[in-house]
This record gives structure tokens, C-alpha cells and sequence, in this order.
């Protein structure tokens, strides 16, 4: 008689200890959803959230079941106390962001005090360079990016038959604009060319007139600017006005959005930028991107991405929702599919230091509404064009 | 030569600009006497008036600017009929607070409305500009200077000729008066604040066609506002103009010696010392 009492209580014991329970793990996004650069941080999102379900779909997430906690920082000084709360109420085991250099260095302080790691695409040469064991970049640093974006330019002029002498730099001055100006100003002294504009201007400026006023009146032949997207569509527009036709070749950030060329439209043609990543490399996923959101895959989908994936496969690796444990799993792997083969070098693997030892900047050109790859080789899909004229 | 007269013609040019967005300031601010924070973000509203002018009805953003006008006008008139009339009266600190709070709720109002993305409009005047020699005149500048100066002068006609200017006129001089003259001073205070907000909202029309808007437009603007009202002199139209003029001057001199991050350092600078001898501002009316 008493035998039947206990049959739910042995059921339902029975169901606690079912092993077949999905391991649910929460990973921090970080970004910038809001103010002046909401465009990058949404973009960010748009392939953070493709990634996932790219794995869902292939099957590749396993038991695993990855909650995403979004963080909007839209400044510095939001990140502090954003990425303390997803660690304490959201027990973080991985944070992704931030985009803007200056974002990631004071969102990755709170994740090395809290030994949670972090993977970035921000590549400000002080992000890998604080000697820090928790943060990941999956680019090249900014110096290298501003040297890249010297010497592929002179490399193009010089199969143009064009010897550049004379350079301008103009650059935002956070943390971003500064150290891949830097890069560009290192790499000209090295090469012997002179600098004959090299000014920094606020981000949020509102007026480029005198920078360009300057500009014209010196002899540069190249100019170098490294923007986000209000100040790089204002230097192009002011530009034009002035009838300057001088090549750009930009510095990634603002002159590689679909809405660089929108608010453009024909003034965007043939602007050059270095680039960490450009879509078609990986047409298949970017055709889902564009059908999914309308618009052309902007390199920080692919580089978020991509950087999702590495921290989920990461997890899977470590089989542990330790952060210390899955930090050593992100230091260790080599993922080479997925998003990372969209990134120049076709992987995300970390050095000592957290920085890519795999991935090496490459040069976009704008053709009509689209950004092609065009140096060096061998992530080339068509032929360069410098001042109008196709280069073998 | 021809840098120094570049830069004297841009800074006039974008001194207009700063005049007619400071001109609405100087109305409610030295007329009203009411420490308005939020005037700036009737500069974003009237930003996005326009803009979406341009988007749905493929209107100039020249002609937008009226229609930014007009919203400008009727949002800031409703503002004041219902949340300043209340700290008309009250110490500065409450119109600061209450002004403040009314910045954060139109600015984040903004930013659930319209999304926090950049928008820009495309004229094809955008990128033209007018060559004088070895001078280049911006056409988005020009355009805007012109419509800028246009506007202010009739602000001033307004105040200075007709019979609603002479009733803001009065009621800012005596309200108590006024009201014995049978102007009703509520009526007045909604329509002189109102008419400040939508010179503030053309001014954002008028910029629109070589900025860009989002929620946060307003908030480059704000001290260089209060700058200009000041170094113009309170209560005086005409002086804020005049007072943009001599902002954008300096602005534009100022990055022939030094570096364009220094711009408005140098010009605090001048206007610090510049106060420090004649507190009133420009054209103001001296001490009350």
C-alpha cells in the first residue's frame, strides 16, 4: 500500500539527476549601442548574433546553451561599472566587445581584475601592450595597421608609376586615431617621405574646414586619414568641395560602413582604406549576412563574429565554466573555420601577449556600392585603380 | 595672405550659423531670463524636422528649416505653457534643474524614437563651392549664412516694430507693468519662448545640410550657446549674431597657430578676458 507514495518521489529523483540537462553559460557583449557609435557596436551585434546561429544551426554548440548579455556603453566611462555588473549578476564566463579602442582598454581593466577573458577586434597598440593575460585581439595592433596603410599605398602609387614623396595624416585623436597615425608617421620616416600635414582633431568635430583649407595648401599627394564615420564623411565632403582629388586611402572604422558610400554616394568611388577583414572573402556567409540585414557585411560582423565563435569553441574545449580554465583554452586554440577564415590569414589564434599571430591587415577599394579586396595578393579579388587607372 | 582670408571667410560663414542657433538662446535666456539648458536640443529637434523633410517629402533642408521652425515654435511654446511657467519666478537653480531635466528626456525621447544612428542628408549643392580667386566659399556654408543673417535681422524687425515684439519686450522689462497694460504676460512668456526654440530649431535645419543628426547633435553646442549669447551681450538679438560672428572668427584664427583640438580654448580665453572687461558683452545694456 505505502509502495505507490514513493514512486513520484524516485521519479523525480530519478529526472534531477538526468545528465542529458543543457550547460548553460552566459557570455558579455560589450559595445556600443547607443551615441556616436551605434552604427559599429549594431553592426558588431548583427554577426555576433549570425555566429551563434551559424552554430545552433551546424549543430556545433552541442550541450551548450549560450545566453548572450548585451552591455550598451556608448562611452569610456560607462564601461567600468557595465562589464562589474555582467561579471556579479550575470556571472560571465567570456566577454566580447567593445569596438572603439578606448571602450575595450576600460571595459578589459574590470575583466583582468576579475580573471574573465575578453576577446576584441579594437586594436589600439595599448590593448595587447599593458602585459594583461585576459584579453584577446583578434587583428594585428593599430602601429601595424598605420604602417600596412603606408606601405600598401606606396606599393600600388609605385606600380602606378607614381613616386610618392609627400604625405598628409589626418587623425581622430582617441586612442584608435592616435596609435595607427603613429604607425603611418613611423613607417613614412623609415621610407624617407615627408609629412607635410600631420594634425589631429577631436572626434566630435563638427567643422573640417581649416583641416582641409591646410591641406590644400600643402603639396601632399596622398592623404592619410583615420576616422570614424561623422568625421570621415565630413573630410571626404570637404575634400570634394575643394575640388582636392588627391587619393585616400583611410584608415579602416568609419570609411568601410555601407553608410560611408550611402552619405557619399559617388564621392565614395575608388576611396581606398586598410582593412582588418572584407567580406568577400567569405561569400557564403556574407550572403546570408546581406539577406538577413539588408546590407553589405561590414568587417566587424565577421571580426565579432568570429571572435564569438573562438570563445565558444573555447568553452567547448575546456569542458568548464571555469573563466581561468576557458581563458587558457582561448590562449591555446587555433580555430581556422567558421567566421575565421573571413579574417586575412583564415584564423583566430593568439600570441603571449593576446595579439593575432595570424592575421595581416589588407587594402579595400570602394566600387560603386561595394568594397572589394584589392591588396596584397593573396587576398586580392580585382585589380587595384590609383587616380582612375587600373593597376596590373 | 590668402589662409588668413580663407580662414577669416570660413569663420564668418560658420559664425552666421552659431548667430542664428545662439539668436533663439538669446531671446529666452536674455529677454525671458530663463536659464533654458535645453535650447540645444531644440537645435537636434529641429535637425531632425528637417531631415525627415528631406526623407519623406524631398525637401531642401533650406526650406525644411521652416517647417523645423514651425515644430520648434509649438513643442517649445507647449514646453513652457506646461513645465517653465512654474520656475519663471522660481531662483535659477530650479529653472537649471527643471531645464536639464528636460534636456535628458528629449535627448533619450530622441534616442527611442529615431534610433542612435547618424543622418545625413545628400543636396547637390553639398559639395560645390564658390571659387573667388584662390578663395573657396563653401555653398552649404554660404546658403546657410545667408538664411542665418536673414532670419535674424527679421527677429529683430519683429521685436523691434510690431506689437507682439513690444509686448515680449515689455513684459521682460516689467511683468507686473506689462500686465497692467493689459498684455497677458502667460500668453507672451509661451510665445517668446516658443519663437526662441524655433530659431533654434531652424538653426538645426539650416546645419543639417552639412551635418549630420542623431539624439545627440545638441550637446556640441551647448556651452558654445551660452559663449555667444554672452559675449553678444544679454538681451540683445542683434548682439548674438554678432557674437557668433566673432566665435566663429576666432574659432577659424585660432587653428592657424595652433592645433584644431585648441580651437576653443583660445576661445574661452578671449572670451574670459574679454568679459573681465566689459561684463555686459558686446551690445549688452549694462548691468541690472
Amino acid at each position: 500500500m505505502r509502495h505507490w507514495i514513493f514512486a513520484p518521489v524516485v521519479l523525480a529523483t530519478a529526472l534531477c539527476s538526468a545528465p542529458a540537462l543543457a550547460e548553460k553559460v552566459n557570455i558579455g557583449v560589450v559595445l556600443p549601442l547607443s551615441g556616436a557609435n551605434a552604427q559599429f557596436g549594431i553592426s558588431s551585434r548583427n554577426g555576433i548574433e549570425l555566429a551563434l546561429a551559424d552554430m545552433k544551426s551546424q549543430g556545433k554548440l552541442g550541450d551548450l546553451d549560450v545566453n548572450l548579455v548585451y552591455a550598451d556603453v556608448p562611452a569610456p566611462n560607462a564601461a567600468g561599472a557595465a562589464v562589474q555588473r555582467l561579471i556579479s549578476q550575470n556571472q560571465v564566463v567570456g566577454v566580447v566587445g567593445s569596438f572603439v579602442s578606448s571602450i575595450t582598454l576600460a571595459a578589459s581593466e574590470v575583466t583582468e581584475r576579475a580573471g574573465i577573458p575578453m576577446i576584441t577586434h579594437s586594436f589600439a597598440d595599448q590593448i595587447t601592450g599593458r602585459g594583461y593575460r585576459y584579453i584577446f585581439q583578434v587583428t594585428p595592433k593599430a602601429t601595424t595597421f598605420g604602417q600596412k596603410q603606408f606601405e600598401y599605398a606606396l606599393d600600388v602609387a609605385a606600380k602606378a608609376g607614381q613616386k610618392v614623396t609627400k604625405i598628409a595624416i589626418l587623425y581622430e585623436d582617441t586612442a584608435y586615431g592616435t596609435s595607427q597615425a603613429e604607425g603611418i608617421r613611423k613607417a613614412a620616416q623609415r621610407a624617407g617621405v615627408d609629412v607635410v600635414v600631420d594634425d589631429g582633431y577631436p572626434l566630435g568635430i563638427t567643422d573640417v574646414a581649416p583641416l582641409i583649407n591646410k591641406l590644400r595648401r600643402s603639396d601632399a599627394q596622398v592623404v592619410f586619414p583615420v576616422s570614424y564615420f561623422n568625421d570621415g564623411l565630413l573630410i571626404i565632403r570637404s575634400m570634394r568641395q575643394q575640388r582636392i582629388n588627391l587619393p585616400v586611402i583611410g584608415g579602416a572604422a568609419g570609411y568601410i560602413i555601407p553608410d560611408f558610400q550611402k552619405g557619399l554616394g559617388e564621392f565614395a568611388e575608388d576611396v581606398y582604406s586598410i582593412a582588418p577583414a572584407n567580406y568577400d572573402a567569405i561569400p557564403a556567409i556574407a550572403d546570408r549576412y546581406r539577406e538577413k540585414y539588408g546590407f553589405f557585411m561590414a568587417h566587424e560582423s565577421i571580426m565579432y563574429g568570429a571572435a564569438l565563435q573562438h570563445l565558444i569553441a573555447a568553452i567547448q574545449q575546456a569542458k568548464s565554466t571555469d573563466p581561468e580554465k576557458i581563458r587558457d583554452a582561448v590562449a591555446g586554440l587555433k580555430k581556422c573555420d567558421g567566421f575565421a577564415t573571413g579574417i586575412p590569414g583564415g584564423c583566430t589564434a593568439f600570441d603571449a601577449s593576446g595579439l593575432s599571430a595570424t592575421a595581416y591587415p589588407i587594402f579595400v577599394q570602394w566600387r560603386g556600392t561595394e568594397l572589394v579586396s584589392v591588396y596584397p595578393e593573396s587576398s586580392a579579388k580585382a585589380p587595384a585603380r590609383w587616380s582612375g587607372k587600373e593597376v596590373k | 595672405m590668402t589662409a588668413l582670408l580663407q580662414t577669416l571667410t570660413d569663420g564668418l560663414l560658420i559664425g552666421g550659423v552659431y548667430g542664428v542657433i545662439a539668436v533663439g538662446l538669446s531671446l529666452v535666456f536674455g529677454v525671458l531670463k530663463i536659464v533654458n539648458f535645453a535650447q540645444a536640443e531644440f537645435l537636434m529637434i529641429g535637425m531632425y524636422v528637417a531631415w525627415f523633410c528631406w526623407s519623406y517629402l524631398g525637401l531642401d533642408p533650406i526650406f525644411g528649416a521652416f517647417v523645423a521652425l514651425a515644430a520648434g515654435f509649438l513643442i517649445g511654446a507647449a514646453c513652457q505653457r506646461l513645465l517653465v511657467q512654474h520656475v519663471i519666478h522660481a531662483p535659477p537653480v530650479a529653472q537649471i534643474f527643471l531645464t536639464v531635466g528636460l534636456l535628458a528626456v528629449l535627448e533619450n525621447g530622441a534616442l527611442m524614437l529615431f534610433g542612435s544612428e547618424f543622418r545625413s542628408v545628400q543636396t547637390p549643392y553639398q559639395t560645390a563651392a564658390l571659387e573667388i580667386g584662390q578663395l573657396f566659399i563653401s555653398m552649404p556654408y554660404l546658403i546657410a549664412f545667408v538664411a542665418a543673417v536673414t532670419i535674424s535681422l527679421g527677429l529683430w524687425l519683429v521685436l523691434a516694430h510690431t506689437w507682439i515684439g513690444r509686448a515680449i519686450r515689455a513684459t521682460s522689462q516689467n511683468a507686473q507693468a506689462a500686465r497692467l497694460f493689459g498684455i497677458d504676460t502667460r500668453v507672451i512668456y509661451a510665445i517668446a519662448f516658443g519663437l526662441g526654440t524655433g530659431l533654434t530649431a531652424f538653426g538645426g535645419g539650416i546645419i543639417l545640410s552639412y551635418s549630420a543628426v542623431s539624439p545627440t547633435a545638441g550637446t556640441q553646442f551647448v556651452v558654445l550657446m551660452f559663449t555667444v549669447v554672452v559675449l553678444g551681450g544679454l538681451g540683445s538679438v542683434l548682439g548674438a549674431l554678432v557674437g557668433g560672428l566673432i566665435v566663429g572668427v576666432i574659432q577659424s584664427l585660432s587653428t592657424l597657430v595652433m592645433p584644431i583640438q585648441l580651437q576653443n580654448l583660445a576661445l574661452f580665453v578671449v572670451f574670459i578676458t574679454f568679459l573681465a572687461f566689459r561684463p555686459q558683452g558686446l551690445l549688452g545694456k549694462g548691468a541690472r
